[in-house]
């Protein structure tokens, strides 16, 4: 009875440990994809393309062999009928494991994007590998596949250089926005809002680019940057949106946090930087006599960064004059924006959204075709107050000194 | 369940041995029985007992000069202190002049009353008394006619002088630590509680090596009932020989089986003391410097002496500091194995990649490679510490630049798990106590194995078990987790935190339960000003 019992035991025990290691993978058999880059084929065909980390050969990972020769990334590209069909016939090419989980971007071509980019995200979502944190960049004027070739210094990551770039311009300069899968997937199925996606623009040739030679120069031949943003509507891009206008639409979404606005004073252009420090944008929405009505409030607080012509800044009606001269500015910027995206018939605010808090009732009847009908004839209100906080550690400009 | 089924076949086997052991060791050897009147007959049983040995000192002498009485002095050379016994005991007997009516009787009483300048004189009739004096370093003086002998107390010989502790150090606080000698040990204790109400109780453990063992506690704070579970304990070991309070430890503990300490050790009288206050039971053990401590509880192997030396914001940071270095030297190979084999989404993506890339010349999978920087590095310790001291530095530097870099240059080992395995061995060696560090460093290879297996739900399923495992020990009767499970909020404050000293207002409840008020009321150190307006 004791030795039945003691071998049940064992047996259980060993149950246990023989479904061991179910999962292990050695790092050593992972390929990191660290960006997708996802295009059209002619035949229709989805092409994935995937870049994965060379750890060996990412600087400052080691310094036993690292560095050397080798480039950081390699571009492995596969196609399918779908997403997940891609990603299978990749390993065909990869000698090892392809992993998501260290997934930070999504680069989708313009061609694919017109198309429509609807359907991309489900694979995404539904994998358990894959992070909805990763970044959704679209190529301008090029597949997703020559962006992703291109060699960047500093960040030695190709991926980290653009989504860093994103984060940074959009912290400090906001023309642009990182937005990530879970974001993209909420305002595709959003009724009252639109996604808006951050361009990527290749300077230079994808020749040189691709090349080891393109990070030993001070001056690459072939760049990365961030571009104008996306306008899509029904998961299709329609047009693109640039320069004061994108920040207007920064403006819109409450995504600024710091930028510089330049105004012209007394007939010189340009003539004053105002640094924006803090920014809070308040969108409400209401039906007036059966008719959406929107109103956009900013409160801006900033400091002088630079003033080019004489000025007085311990004088507060000067102050208050050049308050009203930069609340003019801000409040022309998201109104530029909004027109544009009226044009496109893209809510891309999401003024649906905030009439759908409001009005719940109203909304119901108006969503259908709000896009087309009532968003491009949306009266918007735009308020914008702006108070300059500190003018820097001068009060007149050296050159008006006196 | 395992354990016992294995036991019960080995029993009887184990007791036959301890049976001849007895039988060997103390009932052949010693005469049964009482002394002999006659002097010569009762130095020729000494002699034959011992064995003619050398250092067993045989005085014989007379008394009186017109009726001399035989008599002998016995002493054991080394143990004794010689210039007592030439000073106060030889030279008064030899020199003294007796009345020739005295009969050995009369003789016998003067010489305890009058002669015998030492602290202690007691009678001893029976032979087993009379050997196990004379080997603790006793004096024993027979006297022609009479059955019984005189036993004076001459202890003396060389000892370790008191030195600082070798292993709980601390930067504040008293720096004398125990040494061998129990006497010298108890006096330490006594000199920090001058209370008559701090007991000491002492037996002989050991049939062959007849080992002195003593009990302290202070009556009125002690539980009695763990006093008596104490001394229950202790009067039920019958073993050969007893070199070191280990010894006792194991034969007392509540619970073989456990890779935990159930009993407290330390070498520092201020801590025995301290613990003597709070109500446990100190058993110290003739011949070594580790004095026990019962009942014992998981938070004291945390709490070092300095923790109550210090002020307690101190304190209380350090406490968290410790507990995070034992977390830290139980789980952080077993995490490493488990991110690196199973959960690689969890680590930033940079640091995977710079991970991946000291990885790839490595030809082993993570845990394969962290068993063997773990078992080399236990190696290493081990040598360290057994190693005669001019060749330590020999191995510290093989251990240091051989493993540390050129296993790494090798390719063998990748440098992420030398920094882990380094981290783990300073936070092993930053554990207060030495008892629960050396619980992790087997606990790290259970967890190991657990995390090569199952990846992070195999470490928790581990911690979760260990911890059921904790809170299953008892100490003496007392639950070994507490006062943290079963939670007791009065005396929560010494655990994890450290409260300030005016706060410890009760005792352990656990451990007391009959005198747990510490301190007075309104401790609190007030400004001059508050307390004047009041």
């Amino acid at each position: 009875m004791k030795r039945k019992a003691f071998f049940l035991i064992v047996l259980f025990m060993s149950m246990t440990v023989l479904s061991g290691c179910w999962s292990r993978k050695e790092l050593t058999d992972l390929a990191f994809v660290i960006a997708v880059g996802l295009d059209k084929t002619k035949d229709g065909r989805y092409m994935a393309t995937f870049q994965v980390v060379n750890p060996g050969n990412v600087a400052g990972a080691t310094q036993r062999g690292g560095g050397s020769g080798g480039v950081p990334i390699t571009l492995y590209k596969a196609t399918g009928d779908n997403l997940v069909e891609a990603s299978r016939k990749g390993s065909q090419k990869i000698s090892r494991l392809i992993y998501y989980a260290h997934t930070n971007l999504i680069v989708i071509g313009e061609e694919m994007a017109k198309e429509g980019i609807g359907p991309l995200f489900d694979a995404m979502e539904r994998n358990p590998q894959f992070r909805t944190t990763a970044i959704v960049v679209i190529a301008r004027h090029r597949t997703a596949e020559e962006m992703l070739k291109i060699l960047t210094p500093i960040d030695k990551l190709p991926a980290n250089q653009m989504i860093k770039t994103l984060q940074f311009t959009e912290k400090t300069w906001g023309q642009n926005i990182s937005v990530h899968v879970g974001e993209v997937i909420n305002d595709l199925t959003s009724e009252g809002k639109e996604p808006v996606i951050s361009g990527f623009r290749l300077v230079g040739g994808v020749q040189e680019g691709e090349r080891q030679t393109n990070v030993q120069e001070s001056e690459p031949d072939a760049r990365l940057s961030a571009d104008d943003l996306a306008i899509l509507k029904d998961g299709k891009l329609v047009g693109w949106i640039s320069g004061k206008a994108a920040r207007g639409v920064l403006w819109g979404l409450d995504k600024i946090e710091q930028t510089v606005i330049t105004i012209d004073w007394k007939h010189k252009q340009e003539a004053i930087a105002y640094k924006v420090v803090r920014a809070k944008t308040s969108v409400s929405a209401d039906m007036k006599k059966g008719k959406p009505v929107v109103s956009v409030h900013i409160g801006a607080e900033g400091d002088i960064g630079e003033a080019l012509v004489p000025l007085d800044f311990s004088d507060p009606q000067e102050i208050f004059a050049l308050e009203k001269k930069i609340q003019k500015e801000i409040r022309q910027e998201i109104i530029k924006a909004i027109e544009r995206a009226q044009q496109e018939k893209s809510d891309i605010f999401g003024f649906g959204e905030a009439l759908h808090r409001s009005d719940p009732q109203e909304w119901k009847k108006i969503k259908a075709d709000w896009n087309d009908t009532y968003f491009p004839q949306l009266e918007v209100k735009v308020s914008v107050d702006a108070s300059i906080r500190r003018t820097g550690l001068r009060n007149k400009p050296y050159m008006f000194g006196r | 369940m395992l354990f016992q089924w294995g036991l019960r076949k080995k029993q009887p086997a184990n007791s036959a041995t301890t049976k001849e052991q007895e039988q060997s060791g103390q009932a052949k050897d010693v005469p049964n029985g009482s002394l002999d009147t006659i002097v010569n007959v009762n130095i020729d049983i000494v002699q034959r007992t011992t064995g003619n040995s050398s250092d067993i000192v045989i005085r014989r002498f007379t008394i009186g000069e017109e009726n001399p009485i035989h008599a002998a002095i016995v002493f054991t050379d080394g143990l004794v202190d010689e210039k007592i016994i030439y000073n106060f005991l030889l030279e008064s007997l030899m020199t003294v002049n007796i009345p020739s009516s005295f009969s050995p009787k009369d003789l016998f009483l003067f010489i305890e009353q009058k002669l015998a300048a030492v602290g202690g004189v007691k009678h001893v009739q029976q032979w087993f008394d009379v050997f196990s004096s004379l080997l603790s370093g006793q004096t024993i003086i027979f006297i022609d006619g009479i059955p019984t002998a005189l036993s004076a107390s001459t202890k003396g010989g060389e000892y370790r002088s008191i030195e600082e502790p070798s292993t709980q150090l601390a930067i504040r606080g008293p720096r004398e630590g125990f040494t061998e000698s129990l006497r010298t040990n108890t006096a330490m204790i006594r000199r920090r509680i001058k209370n008559p109400n701090l007991w000491l109780e002492t037996m002989k453990i050991g049939e062959v090596t007849q080992t002195d063992v003593g009990i302290m506690y202070i009556k009125g704070i002690a539980n009695d009932e763990i006093v008596e579970e104490v001394k229950k304990r202790l009067r039920s070991i019958h073993i050969d020989s007893v070199f070191e309070s280990g010894y006792i430890e194991q034969l007392i503990e509540d619970q073989t089986f456990t890779l935990f300490p159930t009993t407290y050790h330390t070498e520092r009288p201020d801590v025995v003391a301290a613990n003597l206050v709070e109500g446990r039971v100190a058993v110290i053990v003739d011949g070594t410097p580790f004095v026990l401590l019962a009942p014992a509880v998981f938070i004291q192997f945390f709490q070092a002496v300095e923790d109550y030396y210090a002020r307690f914001d101190i304190a209380t940071a350090l406490r968290f500091l410790r507990v995070l270095i034992f977390f830290i030297s139980l789980v952080a190979p077993a995490v490493y194995i488990s991110a690196t084999t199973f959960h690689q989404e969890m680590i930033p993506t940079p640091l995977v990649i710079a991970i991946a890339a000291q990885r790839e010349a490595v030809p082993f999978p993570a845990f394969v490679e962290a068993l063997i920087m773990e078992v080399t590095f236990e190696i290493l310790r081990e040598a360290g510490v057994r190693l005669p001291r001019a060749v330590g530095q020999a191995v510290s530097i093989v251990g240091a630049l051989v493993i540390g870099q050129s296993a790494v240059e090798a390719g063998i080992v990748s440098s992420a798990m030398v920094i882990i395995v380094s981290i783990t061995a300073i936070a092993s060696f930053a554990t207060p106590s030495f008892a629960i560090a050396i619980s992790a460093r087997l606990i790290r290879f259970l967890l190991m194995f657990l995390a090569a297996m199952f990846g992070f739900y195999g470490v928790i399923i581990g911690l979760l078990l260990m911890t059921i495992h904790l809170c299953s020990l008892r100490s003496f009767g007392v639950p070994y987790m507490s006062p943290l499970a079963p939670f007791i909020p009065a005396n929560a404050g010494d655990t994890i935190f450290r409260v300030p000293t005016w706060a410890f207002k009760e005792r352990p409840r656990l451990i007391n339960q009959a005198n747990i008020i510490r301190q007075g009321e309104n401790q609190r150190p007030q400004p001059p000003d508050e307390t004047n307006n009041e």
